[in-house]
């Protein structure tokens, strides 16, 4: 699991949530573009990077709104088709977010729903990772979290590597092994 | 290498794989007269013209890219073998058929360097390759089954270098699978710190918990 000092932990804890103030803050009114005095009154919606959200949440002072990202318009795009939904442009941390998220919120289906989409975009992701070449970056390749891109180059690489070591030391011969890759279907 | 940031994934590169295939025995007909080889791994016994004797596979490609002797094809090789293997393969959409562990890079140190040894050559070349494409089908096939219920996955009679190759992916998708469920259950040991070549893999399975 991602710790303290993971890179791409610190990064996904700099999305914003909005919350909800349950309770006056003094001298912080620099989080609310809004206000007058310096404090944030009872009951202010505010956007706060995650971090800061988790930390007031644990306390109690805030109550955490479901961002956009898990609500009804993208359950349904992804009952759409799980494949297409772009993550990686809009929501590159779209599965670590979900697992943080998830003790915090109220709503228990968001852990299903990640797991849902993650279970139909990896059926995707399966045979197209593996037989991508190293110079093609397919397109569907932007379309991936991060979580989910690790996993692509994981299997690129060593189908790659694995390509190479083959061809390696061959020199003119390299033909004759290139030429019998053929699709070999399953009866 | 496929390298990645997380460092609890060790892998080994193709080159590394080939290197402890080496250690295999096989038979070569040496032609000239050379005196036992006392070395650490063994003892590689007088060496007498047109006597056959068993010596490791790094030995053998050693003295054949020297001329001093000729490989002798190991039985899996031979034409009628292998094209037994791959109608076997192509029958079977979910076994695998038993081959020596080291198949893949055997092969491709013999086709390399002793093809002269090696009867109808371009045949046996071309049905390896076919034999490693369908297996090579079948993992992917067998892959897609993996739900959140997969606790490990077992591949058995798969070569070293198959297993090598999707051992960094399949390591990380049951990771992420593992990650997504453990709101859910009770909280169990990491399956993706397995490493040995043969895991388990029965599919859906029946639930040992009380949900």
């Amino acid at each position: 699991m991602p710790g303290y000092y993971d890179i791409s932990d610190i990064l996904m804890e700099d999305e914003a949530v909005s919350v909800a103030f349950h309770v006056g803050a003094n001298g912080v009114g620099l989080l609310d573009p809004g206000t007058e005095t310096n404090s944030v009154e009872k009951g202010a919606k505010i956007d706060l990077p995650f971090w800061l959200a988790h930390e007031l949440c644990r306390r109690r002072a805030v109550s955490i709104t479901i961002p956009s990202c898990f609500g009804q318009k993208m359950k349904k795009d992804v009952q759409a088709d799980a494949a297409c939904v772009d993550l990686g442009t809009r929501y590159p941390y779209f599965y670590e977010f979900g697992c943080k998220l998830f003790p915090l919120v109220g709503d228990k289906s968001i852990g299903l729903f990640l797991r849902h989409t993650f279970a139909n975009r990896y059926k995707e992701m399966l045979s197209k990772s593996h037989t991508a070449s190293l110079n093609a970056i397919p397109k569907f390749v932007l379309r991936l979290s991060k979580e989910e891109y690790q996993l692509f180059e994981a299997a690129r690489s060593s189908m790659v590597e694995f390509k190479k070591w083959r061809v390696r030391d061959l020199g003119l011969m390299k033909t004759t092994i290139v030429g019998h890759k053929r699709k070999t279907d399953l009866h | 290498m496929a390298g990645q940031t997380d460092h609890s994934l060790s892998i080994f590169s193709a080159a590394e794989v080939e290197f402890i295939a080496e250690d295999e025995m096989i038979e070569i007909v040496p032609n000239i007269r050379m005196d036992a080889l006392n070395l650490l791994c063994g003892d590689f016994g007088p060496f007498v013209p047109q006597i056959p004797c068993t010596v490791p596979l790094w030995l053998a490609v050693a003295l054949k890219k020297r001329g001093k002797c000729s490989i002798r094809t190991p039985d899996w090789m031979s034409v009628e073998k292998l094209t037994q293997v791959l109608e076997a393969e192509r029958e079977s959409p979910r076994e695998f058929q038993p081959l020596p562990f080291h198949y893949v890079e055997i092969s491709r140190l013999l086709l390399d360097h002793a093809h002269d040894d090696i009867p109808e050559v371009y045949m046996v070349r071309s049905l390896i390759e076919d034999i490693r494409n369908v297996r090579f089908h079948k993992v992917e096939s067998g892959l897609e089954t993996i739900s959140g219920r997969t606790h490990a996955v077992k591949l058995k009679n798969l070569s070293a270098m198959e297993v090598n190759l999707v051992r960094p992916f399949m390591a990380r998708v049951l990771q992420a699978f593992y990650k997504h469920d453990s709101p859910e259950m009770v909280q169990q040991a990491d399956t993706s710190a397995s490493k040995r070549p043969q895991v388990v893999d029965r599919g859906p399975r029946r639930d040992l918990r009380p949900r």
